[in-house]
């Protein structure tokens, strides 16, 4: 549904994106991760047809980002990352004025959205809270009842309540077969509601991969406390794990899915007085990438 | 052209339109009402108190003495150019730099209307809003001049005036408008953009104030723009199709520009 081939998008500043090439199949939804300034901005900007890319193409529902951008837009829901309103406008004004820019009446959709978001939009959008905000352009985005959305860290200035009810939201978008492309900065976010994730940095995709197959790669650390720390870090060290002792006195030890049960069975010669898992989230897997230089 | 956004414009940008029209009403009333023809003589030799450049500098020279004449000079010469291109230059700006340097354009291309669609919107809007001005102007006028002094005004070549005064606004307009269009940022399309107009105004000051000086009127727009030839009976076609060819020319390009550029939204 959203096609990226060979995109080059560069500023005169040599920043940019670099050839990238990627595809969000139609029903999926694709989390866009990595550090700031990275080009994730860049290249949603190309998908909306305000920037032209140097090389590659862009494609929306078959459909060129730049020369067919009116078309598009009637499939498409964008919530910028920055997002500024016009001056002076009230918060109806704008959800009615977005309407009309877009020829669509029913406000079914609207009501709900008004509603799942707890949002009243009357009153000045200038005297709005950050929050607030951030909800009338989650509505506007969404009222429409789009097939394809391009989200550009869309639930930043949420609650912790509202960042709930944004993911409830894309799931059940999800369930409609709406195709999502979102950035986040949010992983517990992205391990809820993304199939795959796609990570870039310094302009350049460093690694694409499914949610459910970066988890299964995830590696169990035990953390161990014995008698003789020293000596149990040389024991399992022996034995062929990477063990290490840290500054609290635990010693630290990685042991991959099938690996468990040999380590038991090694850890069973020392003293051990207290043994725990420390589980590998997402989350420092993606940290481990955004750390990552790329060659 | 959008109906939608034609009406949020309206809606966002009528306020300005109302004051300038009000300080522009106010010096019309005023100046009208200051016109006596018994004292034109009185006026005259007060005005050959003031330098002979400095009198032409400000449109002042060859004083006419009958009621369109007198208006033409004082009020056509220098006013009605000066504080319309203060109008044109916060409004082209507001049009679209503004809205493309805070981002909120983003919000009108994430509609499905066309770039082109969304500009010539936007510069309708601008020269309509002249349009309505000058006709509001031109009503005021001739209502004023016909309450005070009845059958002194020349109703038909008040009328010419009226319509190359607008059309030499509407290129003012067009001139910010293009540079609101090519740039991204505020502070580059306020500095060409109401640079440029300025500088013509004050060559056509200074061309007008001394012999050698009259290049500088004539490269500037307002060269071809002359109120009291106008009402002095002057074929005003020539001069007119100028400047619709200028408006036009400078709106086809600016909506190009804007069309082909990259956008930081």
């Amino acid at each position: 549904m959203i096609n990226v081939s060979l995109l080059t998008l560069t500023y005169p500043s040599g920043k940019g994106v670099f050839e990238l090439d990627f595809t969000v199949p139609k029903g999926a939804v694709m989390g866009y991760l990595g550090p700031n300034g990275a080009g994730k901005t860049t290249t949603l900007r190309a998908l909306l047809g305000f920037m032209r890319p140097d090389k590659g193409k862009c494609h929306i529902a078959g459909l060129d980002c730049i020369e067919e951008a009116p078309e598009v837009q009637k499939h498409l829901g964008y919530i910028p990352g920055e997002i500024v309103f016009p001056d002076g406008m009230y918060g109806d004004e704008f959800l009615s004025f977005m309407a009309a820019m877009r020829g669509t009446k029913n406000t079914t959709r609207l009501k709900q959205l008004l509603d799942m978001f707890e949002l009243d939009p009357r009153g000045k959008i200038r005297r709005f809270s950050k929050g607030m905000k951030q909800k009338l352009g989650i509505v506007a985005a969404f009222m429409h009842s789009p097939e394809v959305l391009v989200l550009d860290e869309p639930s930043s200035g949420l609650d912790p309540l509202m960042q709930n009810r944004f993911t409830e939201l894309i799931l059940s978008e999800k369930a409609l077969g709406r195709t999502i492309l979102m950035s986040s900065h949010i992983f517990e976010e992205v391990e809820k509601v993304c199939d795959t994730v796609l990570i870039i940095k310094n302009g350049r995709i460093v690694k694409q991969a499914e949610v459910q197959a970066l988890k299964d790669s995830q590696r169990k650390v035990f953390a161990l406390t014995t008698a003789d720390n020293s000596l149990a870090a040389k024991t399992l060290v022996a034995a062929g794990f990477k063990a290490q002792s840290d500054a609290s006195g635990v010693v630290l030890i990685e042991v991959a899915g099938g690996n468990v049960d040999r380590f038991i069975k090694a850890a069973a010669e020392l003293t051990v007085q207290n043994l725990s898992v420390k589980h590998q989230t997402l989350e420092d897997i993606f940290i481990d990438f955004y750390g990552k230089e790329v060659k | 052209m959008n109906l939608a956004l034609f009406r949020h414009t309206l809606k966002r940008n009528w306020m300005l339109l109302v004051i300038f029209f009000g300080v522009l009403t106010m010096y019309m009333t005023v100046m009208l009402s200051m016109y006596d023809p018994a004292d034109m003589a009185g006026l005259l030799a007060m005005m050959e108190a003031i330098p002979a450049g400095l009198r032409a500098a400000f449109g002042f020279e060859a004083l006419a003495t009958d009621l369109t004449g007198y208006l033409a000079s004082w009020l056509y010469g220098l006013l009605m150019i000066g504080f319309p291109m203060v109008y044109s230059i916060i409004l082209a700006n507001g049009l679209v730099a503004k809205m493309v340097d805070n981002g909120s354009f983003a919000f009108l291309l994430s509609t499905p209307n066309t770039r082109v669609r969304i500009i010539v919107t936007q510069g309708v809007y601008a020269l309509t809003s002249l349009l309505v001005l000058f006709a509001l102007l031109f009503g005021v006028g001739v209502f004023s001049a016909e309450t005070m002094f009845p059958g002194e005004l020349d109703i038909n070549a008040f009328l010419r005036l009226n319509i190359t005064t607008m059309l030499v606004n509407m290129t003012v307009m067009m001139i910010s408008f293009f540079f609101s269009c090519v740039f991204n940022e505020t502070r580059l399309s306020l500095s060409l953009g109401a640079g440029i107009p300025i500088s013509f105004l004050l060559m056509n000051m200074l061309g007008g104030s001394g012999p050698g000086l009259e290049l500088l009127s004539s490269m500037s727009i307002f060269g071809f723009y002359d109120p009291r030839k106008i009402v002095a009976g002057a074929s005003t076609w020539g001069v007119n199709s100028i400047y619709i060819a200028l408006i036009v020319a400078l709106f086809t390009a600016g909506t190009i520009i804007f069309n082909r550029k990259r956008l930081p939204l």
